[in-house]
Parts: C-alpha cells; sequence; structure tokens
C-alpha cells in the first residue's frame, strides 16, 4: 500500500512537471473540441496524430492521448444534449434524455449533471485503476501464450459477435480487419505475405490511415453523399446550475453509474455502450419521476449513463496496461502509439516503463480537474463551435487527415488508400456493418496470431494446448458462453411471446 | 449473469425503440441510388466473398513452414480467406431472401448526391496526386476548395462563383498553412514543402 502511494505520488511529480502539464492540458482542449465538433471522434483525433510519436517522448504523448480520449467524452455529452447528435455511441444514451430536458429549457442542469457526474466518475474510477492495476499486472504475469490467446478471442468475440445487431455483419467486419492486418511481414517468420510487390505494404498498413480513411474520410464522404440536406436544431443554452432537489437525484445516479461502467471497461466487452444502456435502464427503474423519462427528460437518466460512460472509458486502461488488450477503438489506437515507441503493452509495463504508466494514471486526476473546469463555467465557449458551418468543417477535417495519413510515412500512395478505405467506410455505413471491429482485428489480430501460434509451439503443435491449462480452459467456457447464451436467450425470448 | 445483462439489454433497447436510430427496423428504402435494395446488397455480399476467393489466391504462395507450433504463416490468411467467402456467401443469400436481417436504417436521404461527393473525392484525388510537387500548403488549400465546394452542393447550396472558391481556397491555405508550420518547425516532422524553406 505504502509502495502504490509511493509509486503515484512518482507519477504526480512526472505528470505535473510543466511540460507534461502543458501536453495533459492541450490534450484536454482538443479532446473537449472535437468531442464538441460532429465528425471527430477521439479514435481518430489520436490516429491523426500518431506522427507525433516519432518526436515527442512517449510519457508525454501517452499523456496528451489520454487527455484527448477523456476530453472527447466530456465535449460528447455537450453535443448529444444540444444537438441530439451523438458523436460516440457511449453518449447515445445521453441523447434520450438530455436532449428532452434541454428542449424544456434545462440544458443548463442537463450539462451540469453530466460534467459533475463525468469528473465523479472518472476521479472514483481512476482511483479504482490506481488500485487494481497492480494487481491485475502481478495476476498477467503468470499468463502464457495459450491464455493470451483465447483473452484476445474473446475480445474479438465480444467486439464483433455480441456487441453488433447482426453476428454476420459484426464476422465480416472483424475478419477484413484481419485481413488488413496480414498485410506486411509474418511477425514470426519474417515471411512477406500479401504485399503484391508493393514496397509500400512491406511495413504494413498503418493504423492511422485505416482509422482515419474508414472514420473521417468515411463520414466526409458519407456527408455529402447523403446527409447534405438534414437539418438540424440546436437547443438553447440556460445558466449552468444545479438546484438542490437535481443534487439529490444525481448523485446517486452518479454512483451508481460509476459501478456498473466500471467492471464493464475492465473486461474484453468492447467499450461503453452495454453500460450506458444498463445504467439508463436501471436509473429508469429506480426513479420517482417516471413521468419525466421520455417526456420532458429525467436528469437520472443523464447522470447515470454520463458516468456510466467515463467509468467505463476509464477501466479500459486496466485491460490496456496490464494485459495488452484493447477493449474499445480508442484504446486499440492508444495501443499502436505505444507499439510505435517499440513499447510492449503488458504486464512487464508496469516495472519496465513503470514511470510512464504511473504517470500517465497521476495524469488523469490532473485531466479530470481541467475537465471539469474546461466544461462547466465554459461551456458557453464550446457551444460557439457547433456554429461553424458543415462544409468548411468537414472539408478542414481532409486537412487534418492528410496531415495524419501523410506524416506517417510520408507517402502519397497512402493517400489514395486512404480515399479507398473512406469510400468503403461510406458502404459499411450504409449497410449498417459496424466499423469497430475492422480497427480491433487489424491491430489485435497480428499480436492474436503470434500468440497463438507461440501456445501452439509450447504444445508441440498439439491443440490440447489449450484445454490443459485450468486457467485456458476456463477461458474457453467463457469464450462459448458468450458466443452461445445471449442467442439462447434471444431464442428463449422468441418462444415465450410465441408461446 | 450474462444471461441476465443480455435481457437488460435487449429490453432497455427494446423501450428505446422508438428513440431516434434505435431498434431494428425494416429496410424498406434504396440505400444506394439506382439500384434496388436487394441488389445493391448482394453486390455488398459478392465483394466480401470475392475479397476472400483473392485471399485465397494470394495465400497459395505464403510458405506453410509450420516450424513447432503445426500452423505456419500461411494458416490465419487460410482462415480468414474461408471466412471471408463464408460471410460473402451468407450476405448474398440473406440480400436474396428478403434482404439484410436485424438492418438499422441508414441515416440521411434515401439517395446518394453523386455530384456532391465527385467534388470531394476530386479534392482527395488532386491532394493525393500534387501533395509532392506543389507542397502541403497549396495541395491541401486545393483539396479544401473542392470538398468545400461539394458539401456546398450537397446542401443544395450551390457551388457558388470564382469569387467564391478565391476565397475557399484562402480559407484552405490558412488552415493548412498554421498546420504545416507547426509539424514541420515545432514538431519537426517531414511533410512535403513547394520550397526547401520550410514556411511553404
Amino acid at each position: 500500500m505504502i509502495d502504490l502511494w509511493n509509486q503515484l505520488m512518482g507519477g504526480f511529480a512526472t505528470a505535473g512537471t510543466p511540460i507534461n502539464l502543458l501536453w495533459a492540458f492541450l490534450g484536454c482542449v482538443i479532446g473537449t473540441g472535437i468531442g464538441v465538433l460532429p465528425g471527430l471522434g477521439p479514435a481518430v483525433t489520436v490516429a491523426m496524430l500518431l506522427p507525433i510519436t516519432s518526436q515527442v517522448e512517449p510519457t508525454a504523448s501517452m499523456i496528451f492521448f489520454a487527455g484527448i480520449y477523456y476530453g472527447a467524452m466530456y465535449g460528447g455529452s455537450t453535443t448529444s444534449i444540444l444537438l441530439n447528435t451523438p458523436g460516440e455511441t457511449g453518449t447515445m444514451v445521453t441523447a434520450l434524455e438530455g436532449f428532452k430536458m434541454a428542449k424544456s429549457g434545462r440544458a443548463g442542469a442537463a450539462l451540469a449533471t453530466a460534467a459533475i457526474g463525468s469528473f465523479v466518475a472518472g476521479t472514483i474510477a481512476t482511483i479504482l485503476v490506481t488500485l487494481f492495476a497492480p494487481v491485475v499486472a502481478d495476476f498477467a504475469v503468470t499468463l502464457g501464450p495459450p491464455e493470451y490467446f483465447l483473452l484476445m478471442l474473446l475480445a474479438f468475440t465480444t467486439v464483433s459477435a455480441v456487441l453488433g445487431k447482426s453476428t454476420l455483419r459484426g464476422m465480416t467486419s472483424l475478419f477484413i480487419g484481419l485481413a488488413l492486418g496480414l498485410i506486411g511481414l509474418d511477425q514470426i517468420t519474417g515471411q512477406v505475405r500479401y504485399t503484391a510487390g508493393v514496397p509500400e505494404f512491406m511495413d504494413g498498413i498503418e493504423t492511422v490511415l485505416v482509422a482515419v480513411g474508414l472514420f473521417a474520410v468515411g463520414e466526409t464522404l458519407y456527408m455529402a453523399l447523403y446527409e447534405g440536406r438534414s437539418k438540424q436544431e440546436i437547443n438553447k443554452l440556460s445558466s449552468v446550475h444545479m438546484t438542490r432537489g437535481e443534487w439529490k437525484r444525481s448523485i446517486p445516479a452518479w454512483l451508481r453509474g460509476t459501478l456498473i461502467g466500471f467492471p464493464f471497461g475492465t473486461i474484453p466487452a468492447g467499450g461503453s455502450e452495454i453500460p450506458t444502456f444498463l445504467s439508463y435502464a436501471v436509473e429508469r427503474k429506480l426513479s420517482k419521476h417516471q413521468h419525466e423519462f421520455g417526456t420532458t427528460g429525467a436528469i437520472e437518466g443523464v447522470a447515470g449513463p454520463e458516468a456510466a460512460n467515463n467509468a467505463a472509458v476509464t477501466a479500459t486502461l486496466v485491460p490496456l496496461l496490464t494485459l495488452g488488450i484493447p477493449t474499445s477503438v480508442t484504446a486499440a489506437i492508444l495501443l499502436s502509439a505505444l507499439q510505435n515507441y517499440g513499447i510492449q503493452a503488458g504486464p512487464q509495463l508496469f516495472t519496465t516503463s513503470s514511470t510512464l504508466v504511473w504517470a500517465l494514471i497521476a495524469s488523469l486526476y490532473i485531466g479530470n480537474v481541467m475537465l471539469l473546469v474546461l466544461n462547466l463555467p465554459l461551456v458557453g465557449l464550446w457551444v460557439k463551435l457547433l456554429k461553424i458551418p458543415k462544409p468548411q468543417l468537414y472539408a478542414g477535417i481532409l486537412i487534418f487527415a492528410t496531415v495524419g495519413v501523410y506524416g506517417m510515412r510520408q507517402s502519397a500512395f497512402d493517400l489514395f488508400l486512404m480515399l479507398g478505405l473512406g469510400l468503403a467506410g461510406v458502404v459499411m455505413r450504409r449497410f449498417d456493418f459496424p466499423t469497430a471491429p475492422i480497427v480491433v482485428g487489424m491491430i489485435l489480430g497480428p499480436l492474436a496470431e503470434a500468440q497463438g501460434r507461440n501456445a501452439l509451439s509450447i504444445g508441440s503443435g498439439h491443440w490440447g494446448v489449450f484445454v490443459e491449462r485450468p486457467l485456458s480452459l476456463g477461458l474457453l467456457g467463457l469464450l462459448a458462453a458468450v458466443l452461445v447464451l445471449p442467442k439462447l436467450w434471444k431464442l428463449l425470448q422468441l418462444r415465450k411471446r410465441v408461446g | 449473469m450474462l444471461a441476465a445483462l443480455s435481457r437488460l439489454h435487449i429490453a432497455t433497447a427494446g423501450r428505446l425503440g422508438s428513440g431516434p436510430a434505435l431498434g431494428p427496423k425494416p429496410n424498406t428504402e434504396m440505400p444506394m441510388s439506382g439500384l434496388p435494395n436487394q441488389s445493391s446488397q448482394t453486390l455488398v455480399g459478392a465483394g466480401v466473398g470475392i475479397v476472400g476467393a483473392v485471399m485465397a489466391w494470394g495465400a497459395t504462395f505464403i510458405s506453410s513452414d509450420a516450424g513447432y507450433a503445426g500452423v505456419g504463416p500461411n494458416a490465419l490468411p487460410w482462415l480468414v480467406s474461408a471466412v471471408l467467402i463464408i460471410c460473402g456467401g451468407w450476405l448474398v443469400w440473406e440480400a436474396r431472401s428478403g434482404g439484410y436481417r436485424e438492418m438499422e436504417e441508414p441515416s440521411g436521404a434515401a439517395s446518394g448526391d453523386w455530384p456532391a461527393v465527385v467534388w470531394v473525392v476530386g479534392g482527395i484525388v488532386a491532394n493525393a496526386s500534387l501533395i509532392t510537387t506543389i507542397g502541403f500548403i497549396l495541395s491541401c488549400g486545393l483539396c479544401f476548395a473542392l470538398a468545400v465546394r461539394g458539401l456546398r452542393v450537397a446542401e443544395g447550396q450551390g457551388g457558388g462563383g470564382l469569387k467564391r472558391s478565391v476565397i475557399d481556397l484562402l480559407t484552405g491555405v490558412a488552415i493548412a498553412a498554421p498546420v504545416f508550420w507547426m509539424f514541420t518547425k515545432l514538431l519537426a516532422i517531414n511533410l512535403p514543402g513547394l520550397t526547401a524553406s520550410g514556411w511553404l
């Protein structure tokens, strides 16, 4: 315990240097901005800024990226409440009640409960990360390639099969992501795969290229093609404060949301969609103000899901830092940022790069305070961003996309690839294919393949290696349960309805 | 516990069904202009299948040297191509038998605004082809001007005249220039310039 405290204080010392504070602040500002603006999410933004990994030292850039990740969650709720266009799946539920509250003139209270709830949940979740991450890391050291391989399979399954509505389209996306990950050199034998003689393909396809192509360019093309004439109304901002009664209703909702959100972030269950929905369901059930839900907007319906969202986002750092397994798109891109530095995320991270890890954790505490200040009194400033006309906004995004993609490898060929992926992104969005499995598949795919083949090497080619070890057998069972149970449940529900 | 969870999830999703973009709805409109629903879905499914087939063809060139593992560098490629072919076939089957299952209605207009998107694509292509010769700032400025024009056409405002385009070009340059300076001067990241000065 004393040890933990000392390490955390060490982290604060590193994160508290003026230059690192500046990076954290910059990250929070950029994050809030892109969270407010439609068209850009934290994943694409971090991806676009990946070129800086060649120049900026790892601790500073991870603090910076974490600030963006966090800030986008705060900013995203502002847009959900005022504009009813959730930028992130995590803030989708906020839009439900938040927009209704804003419509009935309580935008200020909705924004306040979202921001303070994010702060409360973010801080509690960071404390939990501080306490649990080292424990998980200690445990993770005992895991071998078979367990890692199965954990990664679990992450694939939850991201592609469980979350989307159609398992078939989720699986298709995942395997296209895996296919993209295959391009380049095989990690174990150094064999060249799928390069078609193009030298640019030798190093594989850059993460930034796929993320920026699919999300930023895809979004811009989709905008031009289909959404030019969609009109939006912006709700009026009212003064940002909560009454005593609203505080009383918000506080328990924040705490419940945090409790629901955190566990979901730590398991490979693909981010914050399920916990936010779950928190909404719980609040709706427990509320004494049932009539407000879906009509004038209930404050619990904003407070709970917002807290759940932030807690889940913070908790994704646990599997990312201790196991090297990303459970959301942004986490996957943070992982590839670490890879750019040659840092292997995993249990060893806590010993080999302990300065970085603890500075990152400390910066989360600092970032939460910065974001509260940036978002509560200054919310009026951020709302002005929504006045940027759409054509200029999306065309501007293309400039930043170019910086990220070209800056990574200095290759104009990549810009053509980016356009190709953008067109693919339009098709995927139009035909309701989920995009997250592509990014996760592409980044986690090569790692999973290496772990799988290493595991089989340990078992000298026998697949029994996955069932002989008790832990991997347990994981195998969990994997089967995750795949089968939801379907079985749906089937039972159907039968009940029919019978 | 998982079962309880998914029940809650499904229950919420059901109740929220009236909200925007939530809950499955029968997809009756045409996702891509010009083609009826079924044909375009079939086309996408076939595309996935073709990707799988190409992957399989590529996999034949990869060595199967397995070492101790029993599976070599060609194992995952074969698996991926097989699954993609199956998924493609399945998608085609779904498309032919009443359309993709559990589709969410795509947002936006029923048919695409192709002239608008051609301007945007043109901007990106121009940028990709010219960036190494005329430099980052000018090339991005041009990309911005073309893309803004396309997006404005999409909003139904019309592209605007020459004066408008000059203003757009200058706006694009005004956005690109500080970005360029920040990356080349402050972060020392290479971006192509028209001159070697690092300023343009």
